[in-house]
């Protein structure tokens, strides 16, 4: 009886082993695994430390409102006014390998127009500064998005912005942020936002940006 | 004696069972060599790797760059996957390696990847 069990023991090894063996053959070339983890943060630029803005004047062609304290967007033919700003996002330290996860734009209406208005936001494409004028104003794209005013005044208005930070992070001259126009009325009307040297904290543009790295 | 005869029927069942997986297995041996430790399983020199992603302005993954694939894995295959919550596969992606490595580049990932619910990236290079 001990001598069968034995036996038996023997026979279930062998094949056992047999098995075991076969599991090597997995590995005949290159084997390689490991991973990545990201970090989740959230980034919130606003006030002149970050922000450049600046609004241009097509009835005053020269001259630079760099330091308004309001922006103004309106549509009217040989008064067109439009509307500059960008951030910088070195203050946020987000590596050039990270990403924007999402990135929103607030802009704050001071003061609305009396008829609501269709504004639309496209992406700069050539630098600038706070002393641009209707006559350097720089190249654009074409409209991503727009803003419709509404006629109440003191309300923040929002725009997705995150292809636009996302190339930002990982190169600082993907872009030089948005210009803000309208061009589907000819109303005789202005919008007015408030810009980062406004004394009012929740009246200037802020870039509220979800990141990863 | 009867039960005897029911441990031994059982006792070979097992063995021929186990047994027949050691001689599928051995089809796989024939293949290739197979010999103990690293000799003939590499990583082709990866020791680490890293991506970029870009994403479309809805936040969503449009492409997956990995770079510093070494040369030493060209004909190898890449795979990649994004990884979320718990674990979760949210999409992935393969390819060879091509000749000289380098940055290698995915666009499709058999989903739509939303940045915000990716996590991490595993990565694995097998073959050739």
């Amino acid at each position: 009886m001990r001598r069968v069990l034995l036996l038996i023991l023997a026979t279930v090894g062998i094949g056992g082993s047999v098995a075991y063996a076969a599991t090597l053959s997995v590995g005949s070339g290159h084997l390689w695994a490991g991973g990545q983890s990201l970090t989740k943060s959230t980034c919130t630029l606003s006030g002149t430390a970050s922000t450049t803005d600046a609004y241009v004047d097509e009835n005053s062609p020269t001259s630079s409102f760099g330091g308004a304290t309001t922006l103004s967007v309106g549509p009217k033919t040989n008064k067109r006014t439009w509307m500059l700003v960008r951030f910088d996002l070195s203050s946020c330290s987000i590596p050039t390998t990270g990403g924007a996860d999402s990135a929103t734009l607030n802009l704050h209406i001071t003061t609305a127009p009396t008829s609501s208005q269709t504004l639309d936001v496209s992406t700069i494409s050539s630098t600038w500064s706070g002393s641009t004028t209707w006559n350097t104003v720089p190249s654009a794209g074409s409209s991503f998005a727009s803003i419709t005013t509404g006629t109440t005044n003191n309300v923040t208005k929002s725009v997705t912005v995150t292809a636009d930070v996302d190339a930002l992070i990982k190169s600082s001259s993907a872009n030089y942020g948005w210009l803000i126009t309208e061009a589907s009325s000819n109303a005789n009307v202005t919008t007015l936002f408030g810009s980062s040297e406004n004394g009012t904290t929740a009246n200037q543009p802020q870039l509220v940006i979800n990141y990863e790295k | 004696m009867k039960l005897l005869a029911k441990i031994l029927g059982t006792a070979f069942a097992a063995a021929a069972t186990l047994a027949a997986c050691g001689a599928a297995a051995t089809l796989a041996l024939a293949s290739s060599p197979l010999s103990s430790g690293n000799a003939s399983v590499t990583s082709c020199g990866v020791s680490a790797l890293g991506a970029t992603r870009t994403v479309d302005n809805s936040g969503n993954v449009t492409q997956v760059s990995i770079p510093s694939v070494p040369s030493a894995c060209a004909g190898a295959t890449l795979a990649v996957t994004l990884v979320g919550s718990g674990g979760a596969s949210l999409g992935s992606a393969s390819a060879t390696v091509p000749a000289g490595g380098g940055t290698m580049n995915f666009s499709s990932f058999g989903a739509t990847v939303s940045a915000t619910n990716l996590l991490s990236y595993s990565y694995a290079v097998t073959g050739p």
